[in-house]
């Protein structure tokens, strides 16, 4: 029955070859049949696709990529055009899209035109290694959907965030990090924290080690105590300091800022 | 008559920014009005010398591009609230600042305050023409090597071109023992390759270490740098003060007399 679609795989994803003679339709209907029978075959594959022998409108390849999803547990990632570099093109894309694990499917689907644009730009920036490379703060500012960020952030390093931020990884002395909601470090905050930049006082900035030089909540600004002049200590207390430290959350409350032991009466405060 | 002052040395490490802190804030002891200004943008170290990085907000940069005023930026000193500082930004690089707009910073704070002290970054970039240009006056360190003397006398040069009206030489970190070996440079022999006036020589010494990291100059203590930094404050004044005997063995009754003030 279905000369009218036939699928080539190659090893990174998989080419529809399709009849121009049916309506298109049925066509559709046939590659849903196809993908039901098989579908479980590729059982969350991420693929890129492509599609030959018949000439489609970007509606129409929407519409059979839909119902190749519906379908089956296939994931498309990325429609690709007719070319001669197919294969090599199909990788780079899932290998970026690869990057971008866990996103809905949905999302993801973006088509590639002939010539292939600069796609570096169209991707938010969402490296460490690029912030880092950059060294003024507009440059810094970077697009966090997930709002997650792995790695240390050190001195003269700023992160800023439209959303809350989730930093896995310490801030050290004379680094900053700001968003617009909650700040949460996994690690020992070292550095500035601002939470709500623009004046939101409800946020909290949370850290496993709370050591900050000063903290932001909306328009509150607190600053950590000076040093005491403790002789020779100076260094050695840290260290004993260091090895207890407990979870410690900071929330402004009236006008001043207020860092408390993470405990459970403390979520019910927030 | 105020005065404005660049802290500089050409190579990094030599006590620049150590100098600059206590410098500023032996003249605050002897009651003058100072302003400290640290122009190394993007690698700030003068407040953390002070122990003042927790109470930056806005810096340098912030003033001179009008997002806040002058007054906002300067941080008074804990101690001594004649003292100010004006800390650089941390998060942006030298070209973020304009000779021309130090020029005219430097000329606003020249109005308040007896003595205008500018923190220079290492180098002969950007950054230490930003701090010179609006200088009267230099203090040029170095440490008693040929590598950091090199530095100094091309500082130097750069100095006179620029039509400096005033240099003068602080050599940090002398060791007397050594220098009696024979195996470090002499004040003397610093003096002959530099050919500019000497303002004071402060011995190597580990109290420097330890202030530093506690963020409180030592300037006016009793420990020897201490005191070599206070001599060098009082020469700015225009005092004569003889230089100490750097290499004075304590006698038994010195040592008991450090014993008991311990």
């Amino acid at each position: 029955m279905t000369k009218e679609v036939v699928i080539k795989s190659n090893k990174y994803g998989m080419e529809l070859i399709l009849s121009d003679q049916i309506p298109f339709q049925e066509l559709l209907q046939i590659i849903g049949e196809k993908f039901r029978e098989t579908g479980n075959f590729f059982k969350n594959a991420k693929m890129a696709v492509s599609f030959s022998g018949r000439v489609l409108s970007s509606e129409e390849e929407i519409k059979i990529v839909d119902a190749i999803m519906e379908n089956s547990d296939i994931q498309i990632v990325s429609i690709m055009d007719q070319g001669g570099l197919q294969e090599e093109r199909m990788k780079n894309r899932l290998e970026e899209a690869g990057a971008s694990a866990g996103t809905p499917k949905r999302r993801i689907i973006r088509k590639v035109q002939q010539p292939m644009p600069a796609e570096a730009e169209e991707r938010p920036r969402t490296s460490l290694a690029k912030m880092r490379s950059e060294h003024t703060e507009k440059a810094s500012a970077v697009d966090l959907q997930g709002g997650f960020y792995k790695g240390n952030l050190r001195s003269g390093q700023v992160l800023e965030c439209p959303a809350s931020v989730t930093l896995i990884g310490d801030v050290n002395p004379g680094a900053r990090i700001e968003s617009a909601g909650n700040v949460v470090v996994l690690g020992a905050l070292k550095g500035n924290a601002c939470a709500g930049m623009n004046g939101d006082q409800s946020c909290f900035i949370f850290a496993l080690d709370m050591q900050p030089i000063q903290l932001q909540i909306g328009d509150v600004i607190a600053k950590s105590p000076d040093k005491v002049k403790d002789g020779r200590h100076l260094f050695k207390k840290e260290k004993t300091v260091q090895g207890a430290y407990s979870p410690q959350i900071a929330v402004a409350r009236e006008g001043t800022i207020y860092v408390e032991p993470m405990t459970k009466g403390c979520l019910d405060k927030l | 008559m105020s005065e404005v002052i660049v802290i500089t040395s050409g190579k990094g490490g030599v006590g620049k920014t150590t100098t600059t802190a206590n410098v500023g804030m032996g003249l605050a002891m002897l009651n003058k009005k100072v302003v400290m200004i640290d122009t190394d943008i993007g690698l700030r170290n003068l407040d953390v010398v002070l122990g003042l990085e927790n109470r930056i907000v806005y810096n340098l940069v912030d003033v001179v591009e009008g997002k806040c005023r002058l007054k906002q930026a300067l941080i008074k000193h804990k101690k001594y609230p004649e003292l100010c500082l004006l800390p650089s930004a941390q998060t942006r690089d030298k070209d973020a600042v304009t000779p021309e707009q130090m020029v005219e910073l430097v000329n606003e704070l020249r109005e308040e305050f007896d003595y205008v002290l500018l923190d220079c970054p290492a180098g002969i970039e950007q950054g230490f023409k930003n701090a010179v240009a609006g200088a009267d006056r230099a203090l040029v360190v170095t440490t008693p090597e040929v590598s950091a003397i090199r530095d100094a006398d091309r500082i130097v040069g750069l100095l006179e071109a620029g039509e400096m009206k005033k240099i003068d030489l602080i050599i940090n970190r002398i060791r007397m023992d050594m220098v009696k070996r024979g195996d470090m440079l002499k004040v003397e022999d610093v003096c002959d390759i530099l050919s500019i006036n000497l303002i004071g020589v402060v011995p190597d010494d580990e109290q420097i270490v330890v202030a530093t990291n506690q963020g409180e100059p030592l300037v006016g203590g009793s420990s020897l740098a201490g005191q070599a930094y206070y001599n060098i404050c009082s020469r700015i004044l225009g005092e004569e003060v003889p230089f100490m005997d750097l290499d004075a063995k304590k006698g038994l009754i010195g040592k008991l007399k450090d014993l008991f003030k311990k």
